[in-house]
């Protein structure tokens, strides 16, 4: 790290910023006032870094190849996350403060088509999905989902006909939602890993729906489609 | 006994709230249709994770149409959007006026 | 509820922040950076271990964010938000952040 004899303003990018000096002054502080223990941050970062979408994509493909443990999953969420070795209890025993424990699957049918948002504080289902995208954060995405659902998607790139109910769910109390998109014509056969392979995050949250013509790995970025792009 | 069942139609009351609360504005007053019960939490109001001193209560899942929400809604007429509710912020769907 | 206090500790550190420095919207999507995650566990231990609830925290961070701290990053409104909430509950105080802020950043510059 080299030294700055000049103090030009500290470039976020490159340097420590200033807010990196804060996160650590008020970590090491509620440590020593005994607001909590090292050990106790730990088990947070540690949580965080092991959650995915691919728990999610798990989740569907398993239940697009075995009906039982479909009905299981829509049935207790929560209970048939642990199958796949989602368990929604960590890091605490008890869950997180932010996530609870009440997970629903919400299924799309071809005459339901769910998408989840939050407008109160963009709760999100970590434990199935991973971190939230930033723009599932925004005031736009936020405020024009509930309003505007089918503009939104638009934007996304996702077109439903006028006959297809748009069912948005504001995740407003301690339920947690992910979508289950519909199988796709044209995987006949696939494996659970590569039918895992087309259920990426964003068909989870309902903007998007699976296709066969590309995974996950190699998807048109998801942040250029994103509204808050601008376009 | 939940007072609501699943069909009821309930409206959501246009409750004065002196702090802060998980009842959305935008579904104030607003009609919609009890499709699930919920398992009985501790109410937002009184939210303190991890404690067990706060008023539990019934909470459902409400659907709307989305036409019923937004007067300028330029989707589909089968649009719906669904959230929860304490049973505290429902009361019985008031008479329609045609 | 939280206080619409101005702690000197904290609105002084918009001085050192580079105006031009604000995220590209390409960013947004982008991994969060470490202390960014570390900040998000260390919200999520002060309402586990009872010094903060979820309500508030919420809420702090919805009435701050938007008046506040509007003109610090975005990403940095998290950790000014926790910060604030301790100052007001008296679980730390001004001096004491200064003086950790100041040994943190001597710390991270002797590497």
């Amino acid at each position: 790290m080299s030294r700055t004899h000049d103090h030009a303003p500290i470039q976020e990018s490159e340097e420590i910023s200033e807010f990196e000096v804060l996160e650590t002054a008020i970590r090491e502080l509620s440590i020593s006032h005994g607001l909590f223990s090292a050990e106790d941050h730990r088990r947070f970062t540690e949580w965080a870094e092991s959650i995915g979408p691919a728990g999610g994509s798990r989740l569907v493909a398993k239940a697009w190849v075995d009906p039982e443990f479909k009905e299981r999953l829509l049935a207790d969420g929560t209970e048939a996350c642990k199958e796949v070795g989602i368990d929604w209890n960590n890091p605490t025993g008890e869950g997180t403060p932010s996530d609870y424990t009440f997970f629903y699957v919400l299924e799309n049918t071809p005459k339901v088509h769910n998408v989840i948002v939050c407008t109160l504080c963009s709760c999100y289902p970590r434990p199935v999905l991973g971190h939230s995208p930033a723009w599932y954060r925004t005031p736009n995405y936020r405020r024009r989902m509930v309003r505007r659902p089918r503009e939104v998607l638009a934007e996304f790139g996702l077109y439903l006909p006028p006959d297809v109910e748009v069912r948005v769910h504001d995740s407003n109390q301690k339920s947690r939602f992910m979508v289950m998109p519909m199988r796709p014509e044209g995987t006949e056969g696939w494996s659970e890993e590569q039918l895992a392979a087309i259920v990426t995050r964003d068909t989870m949250i309902g903007v998007a729906v699976p296709k066969v013509d590309w995974t996950a790995s190699s998807a048109p970025s998801e942040a250029l489609s994103s509204p808050s792009r601008g376009h | 006994m939940s007072k609501y069942q699943v069909g009821d139609r309930v409206t959501v009351r246009d409750a004065p709230t002196m702090f802060h609360t998980r009842t959305q504005a935008f579904t104030r007053g607003r009609t919609g249709v009890v499709v699930e019960h919920r398992p009985e939490w501790v109410i937002p109001e009184d939210e303190a994770w991890g404690r067990d001193n706060g008023r539990t209560e019934r909470f459902y899942v409400v659907r709307f149409n989305q036409r019923d929400l937004w007067a300028d809604y330029t989707g589909s007429d089968s649009d719906t959007l669904e959230s929860e509710f304490s049973e505290r912020w429902l009361m019985p769907a008031k008479e329609e006026t045609k | 509820m939280s206080s619409s206090n101005r702690y000197d500790v904290l609105m002084h550190m918009l001085d050192h922040i580079d105006a031009q420095a604000k995220p590209a919207l390409s960013d947004m999507d982008r991994e969060p950076a470490r202390w960014e995650s570390s900040m998000q566990a260390t919200c999520e231990c002060l309402t586990w271990r009872g010094s903060w609830s979820n309500k508030d925290r919420r809420q702090a961070e919805d009435e701050l964010g938007e008046t506040l701290y509007a003109e610090f990053p975005h990403n940095s409104r998290q950790a000014l938000v926790a910060a604030h909430a301790l100052l007001d509950k008296g679980f730390i105080t001004q001096d004491e952040l200064s003086s950790k802020m100041k040994e943190v950043r001597e710390r991270f510059e002797r590497v």
